[in-house]
């Protein structure tokens, strides 16, 4: 590039930017290996490399702040702080959650968490500032650097699509130079007419943030530039050239990754759509705030919005769509998650009937007018092989249309290769990605925060909870002990392959869980979910029972038959449910889960099973704290002492645990007292069920094997996740299937056990263990 | 090695197992006798002085006629408090079969001294003219806590201690009696005693600490009774001012010197003159233990997912806890901890019962929680006690192994003969018994033979 003149910057800054740009990849190789080893230090047994920080220097007036900051990146903050809220706020927009309980929270500083923060306006001095201002000790240096490492070239650049033409703006004309410098950007700049010369840029005011999320520190007069007007620079690009130019600026290439934002209120040609939210779809705060974060600069911004389940990602989601009012494609990971968002649609927005359609295997509706609404799932989108010619004209449409707001539900359980696919073949302004649970990226999708975009926002768990906008859970652990039999099989070499089916057969977990399918029918007239991984326990127990199930191989139509008689039917309150069940069926009449087997150590399977219930029901005023049931909903997770599913049990807790909440150990189920009307309860019983076990072949009673689904993204997991014992089980904190997710990405903060309880209230299952009837006496 | 009984009771109880000579002497201090009037429950206080004027004896029938229809229990702890400690001597009248009660003069004489002219120490605060800058007493406190902390970390042999105080080994070797055991060449490990003695509050471990000095002052050739007596007067010096060292006796001196190395006073050199000042440690002597107001304030919070965070920045908090938890960061006044199943099975290991863990956690939550119910979540205390009782599901006993029999109907009559029998293979004839009657079981088979 020559002809920069004075504009261009002094080679000597070049050099640094490249420097930085070589560091920040260096620390996320770190960061990545820092985290792993952590997990192993908190699960393993090793006393690990302790931290010692206590060099630091206090400043004098400690006591009134909340944080402490330590040079790996580690924060701890004090929630009874009277800056509590305002931190709060602020490290949630710039660290990872790691743990929130009651009295302390835990966030780590990552470079995408910086990344996050950097994208939803906050600059790099303003982090450094603020983040000082609310520490107790000075800031490490390394925390700085780190700081400024990591944000040197993020939220630098935006892709911005106005009246269909593509510009990359910045409000740094060198960084727009230093693009440039790069052949395919180059190439595929279009010089504008008005423009006088090679290297001027268009420039233009912005509008700045609004929406006072950090008020409480960011309205001191130096913090007040993030909201003043700037002044951007920006090149226009060629449209058929924007993946590339996207990919250059990728960490990989040029470290200058693109925030995308849609102009939407300026963009006339493509078509409005003509939908709005119903009066009374009332989002709630925590639901205006994720998109106050979305749309903060009156911009819609592309990125990810964490919820827990049941707190209501569709109103966010349908309410995205209306304040963008064009056409939205909608992809979810099943056909019946599918027939669940086209209804919510029609229940929020006063969307026409024409205007909105399904396109699965089973219905392939197509929507009349030049703007609307497609729900589909991902692989419909991205299926390789031949379809139907009624599929490949939709697909066709889909392909051509510029879609205003690509909506996708369950982030989390999308691989990486296949948001590639969808994102190459549909052509969207924004990218609104919704989950319950964020993932950490592996090698595999290291770029997902790019390629959707960054966390936007991220709720509490237990802070939803205390306002009553989710059940209040109570979680359990059930130790059921092995019988003498099984236990002997179990440890018989030649049954290595029966393990699972011998734990989760166990009599005495079977009879733990009719005690407690007895109990919460009977007594409390709740509605019960049984989960099992296991596809011959989970027809053992369901036949023994006499309960319906659904697994892989049940038909939608009997699915939907099943549900619906669970909704409705008060003879039908308890469903088993093999793993088909943990993400996506919406089942919001369930208000307890027995869990009889899972994927070995899947953190996150635990969380998905929980959020079945979360969904809050009954009056609000009852489900608050205080209110008149303490705790509404009841997750019981049934293992098999000394055999592997305590150890798997352990790992399995640790997301919910980080979200503050904590599980009861339960020993005694069925009470010693009661049981003998139960089954497996004569010797001859359970020797007859070992004997079954046992006889059965070694396939049927592993793990289920799904049949491929063209439909169902989270069936074909399933079948991939054959793979080492170890890494299936979270023994390497591979966490299920395919991420790695290491601990807290979402959110969550527990309040749960915050005021002192009125035993009466008690669920007597939970009542004070060392002064009741369930303890038992050790043998 | 002796049983060392880590019960800290209160010095009172240590006076009170004097023998009756010594106890007598110790009243000659009128100190003494305020320090015992302070140490006794509220109702045998009020027996002492309303008997402070009565120079006859009381019948135990007329004292029971001051009672309250509940309040026998109490009574009677009064009463055997008050004659353990000889403030009561008992005098039992056999022919009227009559008890009575009468105060003992030396402390009587001296109480009612005391309250006529007030206390009189043996010395008069120094005037600030000569000491000019003391310490601040905030200053005095870190100082006293600092000493006690450097005194522990050396007492349980932490490669923590920076510094050594000048107690001399020997010294420290008698303070280490119970508390740490040394096999061989290893270097010493804390014992049960040991952990049990760091997870106690301050002034617990102070009492321990100074229950040992006295008991072990005679083989220092030091009255055990003049010992008391100076302690207990020290601990009416007021904190925080000095008091010239000259007015001390020469084995005052000595043990002053002692004192310090503990943090109880605090010594300063002027010019001419030098001086001791008495800290809050040496104040709390005379306070009885049970008196929870002078507990220090708690530091811990545990959470719900098990970590653990210490407000301190003492290296001593930070051993202790890291005897039963995994110390993850330490920050300059904060230590971040996890509870862990490894971490507590070594604590289990070391004799630390799951209680005393508990216990230590609930006595030292900060007070941001300690105002909560519980101050330690249920969950974590529950799981605490359930993996201390899942590694009590194995009883060990001692067992011996019989095979090679002789016959079918040797095996069969072996089988039969006693009820110790654990196991049995009839078809290899193989038995395990119990121990304890394998001598019978031998006996038993040679008769066969």
């Amino acid at each position: 590039m020559s002809g920069h003149g004075d504009k261009s910057r002094p080679t000597k800054k070049h050099k640094s930017s490249k420097d930085d740009h070589r560091s920040t990849i260096v620390e996320d190789e770190d960061l990545y290996f820092r985290e792993e080893t952590e997990d192993d230090l908190r699960d393993g047994d090793k006393e690990g490399k302790k931290r010692d920080f206590t060099k630091l220097e206090l400043k004098p007036d400690h006591a009134n702040r909340p944080l402490w900051a330590c040079a790996d990146g580690r924060i701890f903050l004090e929630t009874f702080s009277p800056l509590y809220k305002q931190a709060y706020d602020f490290l949630i927009a710039i660290a990872e959650p790691v743990c929130r309980p009651e009295s302390m929270h835990e966030y780590n500083l990552t470079p995408h968490s910086l990344y996050a923060a950097v994208s939803v306006g906050l600059e790099t001095d303003t982090i450094i500032s603020v983040l000082n201002k609310l520490s107790k000790t000075k800031l490490p240096k390394e925390m700085i650097d780190f700081i400024h490492s990591s944000t040197a070239n993020y939220g630098k650049v935006k892709l911005v699509l106005k009246k269909n033409r593509y510009f990359v703006e910045s409000p740094f004309p060198e960084v727009l130079k230093r693009l440039l410098r790069d052949d395919v950007i180059a190439k595929a700049r279009i010089f504008s007419e008005g423009a006088h010369g090679n290297d001027a840029f268009t420039t233009s005011k912005a509008m700045g943030e609004f929406g006072g999320t950090h008020d409480g520190l960011l309205n001191e007069a130096e913090l007040a530039a993030a909201a003043e007007e700037k002044e951007t620079h920006s090149f226009e690009i060629d449209p058929r050239q924007v993946e590339n130019v996207k990919q250059r600026c990728l960490p990989n290439a040029l470290n200058y990754p693109m925030l995308e934002e849609y102009d939407f209120r300026n963009d006339t040609v493509n078509p409005d759509l003509d939908v709005e939210l119903k009066p009374q779809a009332q989002p709630r705060p925590y639901q205006e705030k994720s998109l106050s974060k979305m749309f903060g600069n009156g911009r819609a911004r592309s990125g990810i919005i964490v919820l827990p389940c049941g707190a209501g990602k569709s109103l966010v989601g349908v309410s995205a769509a209306c304040r963008i009012r064009k056409s939205c494609l909608c992809l979810a990971t099943n056909a019946v998650s599918v027939d669940q968002w086209a209804f919510q649609f029609k229940l929020w927005s006063t969307i026409r009937d024409e205007n909105i359609c399904r396109f699965t295997s089973d219905s392939k509706e197509r929507f009349r007018g030049n703007a609307g609404v497609v729900v589909t799932t991902y692989n419909m989108v991205a299926f390789g092989g031949k379809r139907s010619e009624e599929s490949e004209k939709i697909i066709e449409e889909i392909r051509n249309r510029e879609w205003g707001l690509l909506l996708m539900d369950e982030v989390h359980v999308v691989p990486a290769h296949m948001f590639r696919k969808v994102i190459s073949i549909t052509k969207s302004h924004c990218k609104l990605g919704l989950t319950a649970t964020l993932v950490r990226e592996d090698e595999r999708i290291t770029d997902l925060n790019f390629l959707i975009g960054p966390k936007l926002y991220e709720a509490n768990w237990l802070d939803l909870v205390k306002g009553g906008f989710i059940a209040n859970v109570q979680c359990a652990e059930v130790w059921c002990p092995m019988t003498k039999e099984f236990f002997a099989e179990y440890l018989k070499k030649e049954n290595s392959k029966k393990k699972q089916a011998l734990y989760v057969m166990n009599p005495n977990k079977f009879r733990a869980c009719e005690f407690l399918i007895r109990f919460h029918e009977q007594q409390r007239g709740d509605k019960i979910i049984v989960f099992a991984d296991n596809l011959f326990a989970l027809t053992e127990y369901a036949m023994k029972l006499r309960k319906p199930m659904i697994y892989g191989a049940t038909s939608h139509v009997e699915r939907t038959k099943i549900l619906q008689a669970f909704k409705t039917s008060p003879d039908v309150n308890t469903v088993f449910l093999s793993k088909v069940g943990d993400n996506s069926i919406d089942i919001p009449e369930a208000n307890v889960i027995i869990q009889i087997s899972s994927h070995a150590g899947s953190r996150r399977q635990e969380a998905q099973r929980l959020g079945r219930i979360l969904r809050a029901k009954g009056r609000l005023q009852d489900r608050m704290a205080g209110g008149k049931e303490e705790y509404n909903a009841f997750f019981y997770s049934l293992v098999s002492t000394d055999t592997q599913e305590m150890y798997y049990s352990t790992k399995r807790q640790q997301f919910l645990i980080d979200q503050g909440y904590s599980f009861k150990v339960i020993t005694t189920l069925p009470p010693p007292d009661s049981g003998a009307d139960l089954s497996y309860h004569r010797l001859e019983d359970q020797l007859a069920l070992l004997g079954k076990v046992l006889s059965a072949g070694d396939d049927v009673v592993g793990l289920e094997q799904l049949e491929e689904d063209v439909d169902d993204i989270a069936l074909q997991k399933a079948r991939r996740s054959v793979g080492s014992m170890s890494a299936m089980s979270g023994a390497h904190g591979m966490v299920y299937m395919e991420y790695n997710t290491g601990k807290g990405k979402p959110a969550g903060q527990g309040q749960i056990k915050s005021k002192p309880k009125d035993p009466s209230k008690r669920h007597y299952l939970f009542k004070r263990r060392w002064a009741s009837p369930l303890l038992i006496p050790r043998n | 090695m002796p049983q060392v009984r880590i019960i800290a009771k209160n010095f009172m109880d240590m006076v009170s197992a004097l023998p009756a000579m010594k106890l007598d002497k110790l009243y000659e201090n009128p100190f003494i006798c305020e320090a015992i009037l302070r140490s006794l429950p509220p109702l045998a206080k009020k027996y002492v002085l309303q008997m402070l004027y009565i120079e006859n004896p009381i019948l135990a029938k007329s004292m029971e006629e001051w009672l309250l229809a509940d309040g026998y229990s109490k009574h009677k702890v009064a009463l055997d408090r008050l004659v353990q400690l000889r403030v009561f001597s008992e005098i039992s009248d056999s022919r009227k079969r009559e008890t009575s009660y009468i105060l003992n003069p030396t402390f009587q004489a001296n109480l009612q001294k005391h309250l006529v002219y007030g206390g009189v120490l043996p010395r008069e605060p120094m005037s600030s003219a000569i000491t000019n800058r003391l310490p601040s007493l905030e200053d005095l406190e870190a100082y006293a806590l600092e000493q006690w902390e450097c005194f522990l970390l050396q007492l349980i042999n932490s490669a923590q201690a920076e510094r050594h105080s000048n107690i001399s080994s020997s010294m420290m070797k008698v303070f280490q009696r119970g508390l740490l055991s040394q096999r061989d060449k290893e270097a010493p490990k804390l014992t049960e005693h040991g952990f049990q003695f760091l997870l106690m509050d301050t002034n617990a471990q102070l009492w321990y600490i100074i229950r040992e000095y006295i008991s072990n002052s005679e083989e220092r050739g030091v009255d055990s009774a003049d010992l008391i007596s100076f302690l207990l007067e020290l601990s009416f010096h007021a904190t925080g001012e000095a008091y010239n060292v000259n007015t001390l006796t020469e084995f005052q001196k000595c043990i002053i010197k002692d004192l310090a190395d503990l943090g109880l006073v605090k010594l300063q050199q002027g010019r001419k003159e030098s001086w001791f000042i008495p800290t809050k440690l040496a104040s709390n002597l005379s306070v009885s233990l049970s008196d929870t107001s002078s507990r220090e304030q708690g530091f811990v919070v545990v959470e719900t997912n098990f970590r653990m965070y210490a407000y301190s920045s003492s290296k001593l908090n930070c051993e202790i806890l890291r005897l039963f938890s995994r110390i993850e960061y330490q920050l300059p006044n904060l230590i971040v901890g996890a509870i862990t199943k490894e971490s507590l099975y070594d604590a289990f290991e070391n004799g630390i019962s799951a209680e005393q863990i508990i216990s230590f956690l609930q006595q030292n939550a900060h007070p941001r929680v300690a105002e909560r119910v519980p101050s330690v979540p249920e969950n974590v205390t529950d799981q605490i006690r359930l993996w201390e009782s899942d590694l009590n599901r194995v009883e060990m006993m001692s067992a011996y192994v019989y095979d090679d029999f002789p016959s079918r109907d040797v095996f069969e009559s072996a089988c039969d003969f006693d009820s110790g029998l654990l196991w049995e293979d009839s078809k290899k004839m193989r038995m395990v018994v119990k121990g304890e009657i394998h001598m019978h079981m031998r006996e038993y088979l040679r008769r066969q033979k």
